[in-house]
């Protein structure tokens, strides 16, 4: 069976309604969604009544908990402290248009969904903030595929869509117990298993170089993945972004398809609060 | 270079702190003490020790203290934690047992207790509670090499020294590779990585206790009162 899986749409009504369109042409009725809901974007209220209207499943995203749960993520969720305040404007402006019944649903997102051996979550298995690039130390990415007990993570929270397959890995150790450098030790060689990390990019803010909305298509039964780009009015959500009074930059990000020097140093960081 | 002494889980017990500082009396070179946390425990009280910690005695190596998972557990309930409790020693002992927590540590130590750091990085080494992920994290000889790989990434370090399973223990990653494939929007890139040559070393609790040189790279497990083993072993 064939599902789509939708991520960080970003308050970006005009983007999500043309991801959804394209869903539904291509047949698809299982779709899930990754969370970001809002922030940065023109029309929270829109974009979340919007999921709740289709009934699509979703987890929590880090802009979802911290528009509930207050700012409350330890720097490393911004790459700079310009970005750092601008996200903060984004965030104020944001709380003050959500409506009680939206945050409320908001708040009520789990961390992950689970569908077999299919494992959905924003950032990480670890937090919503932990992003997990492309280019992530191999066996860092497999451990988290791995301590979630998935055989396929589905993730978002990069903006950045890609497939990643991990496979022919193997550890070798030696292992002391109680005694000194130089005793007796048993050697030992672990098998790692395949594994899979699906990024779904983003709906509502693509930074992958062009001003496309991404998403993913996934068929259980064959386990081709299919990287969907999708064109949408973009100058709509810019014009209603400067005519919210809404920092012009996030407009000009939509315009280019990429976060301007906004890149997170350490992606491996755990936010840890 | 001088070596260090690597101790934790005392727990209260004065008597095995002093064992462990009169070992080290007699166990040249070792110029640096690290307590890797859980100094208290709801078992007795642990006052005595917190004061001696804090004031060492003349002629005693002055110890370099890392918060444990029992320091987190009475900080959180004690309010150092913003909305968090002890809720994993409550879950796991119930609520006797925080109670006699709270007991056992008189709130004058608090401000000490409060800062205390997570862990500490010397050279290329680790030294931390439990892991890189959290104070919790029991890491032992039958842990995922997976999961060790991944907590000696998270500090880019080359050795991590643990204390939260109070096994004496060392795992090496010896060897071994993996293969990525990632395909996006670009293309499609293969990857190969090798494991690097890392180390994780659980020093024991208690009076049993770790003695590691980093010029030589060797370790030694110990136990408070076992000198003559340790000579045997080679160290001059």
């Amino acid at each position: 069976m064939a599902h789509a899986v939708i991520s960080c749409l970003h308050a970006n009504h005009a983007a999500l309604e043309a991801v959804l369109a394209d869903i539904d042409q291509q047949g698809i009725d299982t779709i899930t969604c990754l969370g970001d809901l809002v922030g940065y974007g023109p029309q929270p209220n829109e974009v979340v009544e919007l999921i709740r209207q289709r009934a699509i499943p979703t987890c929590q995203g880090c802009w979802d908990e911290d528009i509930i749960e207050g700012l409350n993520a330890c720097d490393c969720s911004y790459p700079s402290q310009l970005a750092e305040r601008r996200g903060h404007l984004a965030h104020q402006w944001t709380a003050d248009q959500l409506s009680e019944e939206n945050k409320d649903f908001l708040a009520n997102l789990p961390m992950s969904l689970r569908r077999d051996r299919l494992l959905f979550v924003h950032g990480s298995p670890n937090s919503q903030h932990e992003y997990l690039l492309p280019n992530m130390d191999a066996f860092a990415a497999l451990e988290r595929v791995e301590t979630a007990e998935a055989d396929t993570l589905f993730c978002g929270h990069t903006h950045h869509p890609y497939v990643r397959e991990l496979r022919d890995g193997s550890i070798r150790v030696r292992v002391q117990e109680g005694v000194a450098s130089g005793g007796p030790s048993e050697e030992r060689e672990i098998n790692l298993p395949v594994r899979r990390i699906i990024n779904a990019g983003s709906v509502g803010e693509p930074r992958h170089g062009n001003t496309n909305a991404t998403y993913v298509i996934h068929d259980e039964q064959t386990g081709t993945v299919e990287i969907r780009e999708v064109a949408y009015d973009v100058e709509r959500t810019c014009r209603a972004i400067v005519e919210s009074g809404l920092p012009a930059i996030f407009a000009w990000r939509l315009r280019h398809g990429f976060e301007y020097a906004e890149r997170a140093d350490d992606a491996s960081h755990v936010c840890e609060r | 270079m001088a070596r260090w002494a690597l101790i934790s889980g005392l727990r209260g017990d004065l008597e095995a702190y002093e064992a462990i500082q009169e070992d080290l009396r007699h166990t040249r070179r070792v110029d640096t003490l690290f307590v890797l946390g859980d100094v208290i425990g709801p078992a007795r009280n642990c006052d005595a020790l917190l004061s001696r910690l804090q004031q060492p005695r003349r002629g005693e190596l002055r110890p370099q203290c890392l918060y444990g998972w029992w320091e987190d557990q009475l900080l959180a309930e004690r309010g150092y934690r913003g909305g968090r409790r002890a809720d994993a020693l409550r879950l796991s002992q119930g609520e006797t047992a925080v109670d006699a927590l709270l007991q056992a540590v008189d709130p004058g130590h608090m401000g000490w207790l409060a800062e205390l750091q997570f862990g500490f990085i010397e050279l290329d080494c680790a030294l931390l509670h439990g892991s890189s992920a959290t104070v919790e994290d029991s890491l032992g000889p039958d842990s995922s090499p997976l999961l060790l790989l991944d907590r000696l990434t998270r500090m880019e370090v080359n050795r991590l020294f643990t204390a939260r399973s109070g096994q004496q223990f060392s795992i090496e990653l010896t060897g071994g590779g993996i293969e990525s494939q990632v395909r996006d929007l670009e293309g499609q890139r293969h990857q190969q990585q090798s494991v690097p040559k890392r180390q994780v070393i659980g020093i024991g609790a208690g009076v049993h206790y770790t003695i590691y040189d980093p010029g030589t790279d060797r370790f030694d497990f110990l136990a408070a009162g076992s000198r003559s083993q340790e000579r045997a072993r080679g160290f001059a």
